[in-house]
């Protein structure tokens, strides 16, 4: 085997591994926190517009409509207006809906978020697009104190079908939560990934859900001991806390619904994708703030990759001034010096992949365990090539400089026996 | 076969040239000394020869060809393939391993690119370099030296250029060293220059000249 420019750079690089090696890690770390950066951004929004379903509105007392979607439909606080069953019986009869589904926040279960509502949830309401409910085991709620437990939570808390579980009043062990341990609920089901938060909440009916709120009434009126049951539910225990609604393709009646509701101050109307849009509006701006961090990084790579290039020319005169007298051109060594700069970069380039794929899954593992958002940070083939075709640019334009000095080396004076 | 003529070279700011040579002529495998005091302008002489510098005036001609009306990358290329050097420091690349270096002089010439190893492979045999996958830093002065002169012949030059070769050796491998040089350059038919200040070398040689006779103004700075 003949000898190659190919090897002459990584001989150079060996010679020198310990400043090459972090030379590679500062421009993978940049390109990495560029690319966690850039899709996290597309991934987030995807997966916030996924957890929305197929809702065209969400109907809540809340105090707009981002807290009314974060919260009944992201599971972020339990809302803290509610809205009497009549007043959503009066509403359904009102409008020309194709399908409704009341919900009920307000009980937990380890942390867990229990929802009240109704059978319609899992056949009218589609968590998301490419998503149906589906049980993984057991059977939807039927009658009270049943629960359905979703994949998360069921993973989580270790729950199985026949398991009883009480549920603690509240989101959070707080002051003012209790637990209501006077009904035991059992788990008749276990749902399958929807890949929404949706999967780490637990679903019961929504008579159970004021059973529990019944009794609460009852103990403070009469006193602890006391036996509730379904009867003695009134109608103001009968709450709920949004209404998931949706007109079908009638796009003409939505928006004509959308207009009137949104004119009765009594109601507080999401269209949950449009909501989701609007946040990351909001956030774009401190996502771009980011982005030029991320950028300013890149750059300081680069600069990085300059400043040891440069300083290790005083080391490679000789050599460069040697490869001369063997017949190499002054392009050569300038390409010589290009193409190790280029290396850092291809090298970089690929290990921020991997770093960014690595950061990527530990976000994302996080997120779905803490917020229940599954966050699948991904860039499309040619997004993850054009950005290691950009650091492998950055790294050639920064061994331009380094090159030029390669390229104008005095072979005279550098073969000049030192002493 | 090579051949100075009128070749001057004079350094800015100075009143005469270091090197003022009015004809010169060496046949295909002659040897010939260049000795002089110390800045009498004998590794300047080597480098014009080389074309690493361009001469004030005239010419510097090998096989016919004259080196500075080369430019850029064909006269690196012809250096390269008709013209050997061998440093005083021997100029070794260091972090490669010997046969690489031999390699590294093949890598700029004309020989097909499979040959290059059986090539360096059997000059390092020939001269008695049996480890050819050792660093540089790791071999003794003699061992290096032979990888100089290896590297200088390994291209089968025109000329080899020898700038005090023997400058860093003690006078027992000194003998050797050059032994080595010489026999090298017979072995290819290749003219040797050697210039030293050492006048002990002389008689090793078919021809000697004083830098200081060759110069038609007197030259020496």
């Amino acid at each position: 085997m003949a000898l190659t420019d190919w090897n002459i750079v990584t001989r150079s690089m060996r010679s020198r591994w310990f400043s090459t090696l972090l030379t590679i890690l500062t421009v993978a770390i940049a390109s990495g926190l560029m690319t966690l950066l850039i899709s996290m951004r597309s991934a987030g929004e995807d997966a916030f517009r996924r957890g929305t379903g197929n809702v065209q509105m969400l109907i809540s007392k809340e105090p707009g409509p981002l807290a009314s979607v974060l919260n009944s439909m992201f599971y972020a606080q339990a809302p803290g207006n509610p809205i009497l069953f009549d007043e959503y019986e009066q509403l359904v009869s009102q409008y020309p809906f194709a399908w409704t589904v009341p919900t009920q926040l307000g009980d937990s279960y380890a942390g867990a978020p229990v929802m009240g509502t109704t059978e319609g949830f899992f056949t009218s309401f589609q968590p998301a697009a490419d998503r149906t409910w589906s049980l993984k085991s057991g059977t939807y709620f039927n009658s009270p104190l049943e629960v359905v437990v979703g994949s998360d939570a069921a993973t989580t808390h270790r729950l199985n079908i026949g398991d009883s579980i009480t549920f603690d009043h509240g989101t959070s062990k707080k002051p003012g939560s209790h637990e209501h341990d006077e009904f035991e609920f059992v788990v008749v089901g276990v749902l399958n990934q929807t890949l929404t938060a949706h999967d780490r909440a637990l679903f019961t009916n929504l008579e159970s859900a004021w059973l529990l709120h019944a009794h609460d009434r009852r103990e403070s009126q009469l006193g602890h001991g006391i036996h509730t049951t379904l009867e003695d539910i009134i109608p103001n225990d009968r709450k709920i806390t949004g209404v998931y609604a949706s007109l079908g393709d009638r796009k003409a009646a939505l928006i004509q619904v959308l207009g009137a509701l949104r004119s009765d101050p009594n109601w507080t109307i999401a269209n949950p994708a449009s909501t989701v849009g609007g946040l990351f509006q909001i956030v774009s701006n401190i996502d771009q703030i980011l982005l030029a961090m991320a950028i300013a990084v890149m750059f300081s790579s680069g600069i990085s990759i300059l400043v040891a290039l440069y300083n290790s020319m005083d080391n490679r005169r000789r050599q460069i001034a040697v490869l001369r007298v063997l017949g190499a051109s002054r392009l050569r060594v300038f390409n010589l010096v290009l193409t190790e700069s280029a290396m850092i970069g291809v090298l970089g380039g690929f290990a921020g992949l991997g770093i960014a794929f690595a950061a990527g899954q530990l976000v994302s593992g996080v997120l779905q365990s803490r917020v229940g958002i599954v966050v699948n940070p991904a860039l499309p083939a040619d997004g993850y090539l054009m950005i290691v075709l950009a650091t492998v640019a950055l790294s050639c334009i920064a061994g331009v400089i380094p090159a030029i000095v390669a390229y104008r080396t005095p072979v005279v004076r550098s073969l000049r026996p030192v002493g | 076969m090579i051949e100075l003529q009128g070749l001057v070279y004079q350094y800015p700011n100075q009143p005469t040239p270091v090197v003022d040579i009015n004809l010169l002529a060496i046949n295909s495998g002659e040897q010939i000394v260049l000795t002089g005091q110390s800045g009498s302008g004998k590794s300047t002489l080597l480098h014009l020869i080389a074309g690493l510098m361009d001469p004030s005036s005239g010419t510097v001609s090998i096989k016919g060809t004259s080196i500075h009306s080369l430019r850029g990358s064909k006269r690196d290329h012809f250096r390269g393939w008709h013209i050997g050097m061998v440093f005083q420091t021997f100029q070794l690349l260091h972090g490669f391993t010997v046969i690489e270096n031999i390699l590294a002089a093949l890598m700029f010439s004309d020989l097909p690119r499979k040959e290059h190893r059986n090539r360096a492979t059997a000059l390092l045999e020939t001269l008695g370099v049996n480890i050819p996958n050792a660093r540089i830093s790791d071999l003794s002065v003699g061992q290096q030296q032979r990888v100089a002169v290896a590297r200088a012949i390994a291209c089968t030059p025109a000329v080899v250029l020898a700038d005090e070769p023997t400058a860093a050796l003690d006078p027992e491998y000194a003998s050797i060293a050059m032994d080595l040089l010489q026999e090298g350059c017979r072995a290819i038919d290749a003219a040797l220059i050697c210039v030293t200040h050492d006048t002990s070398l002389i008689s090793r040689f078919d021809r000697h000249e004083r830098l200081e006779d060759l110069c038609s103004v007197g030259g020496a700075v």
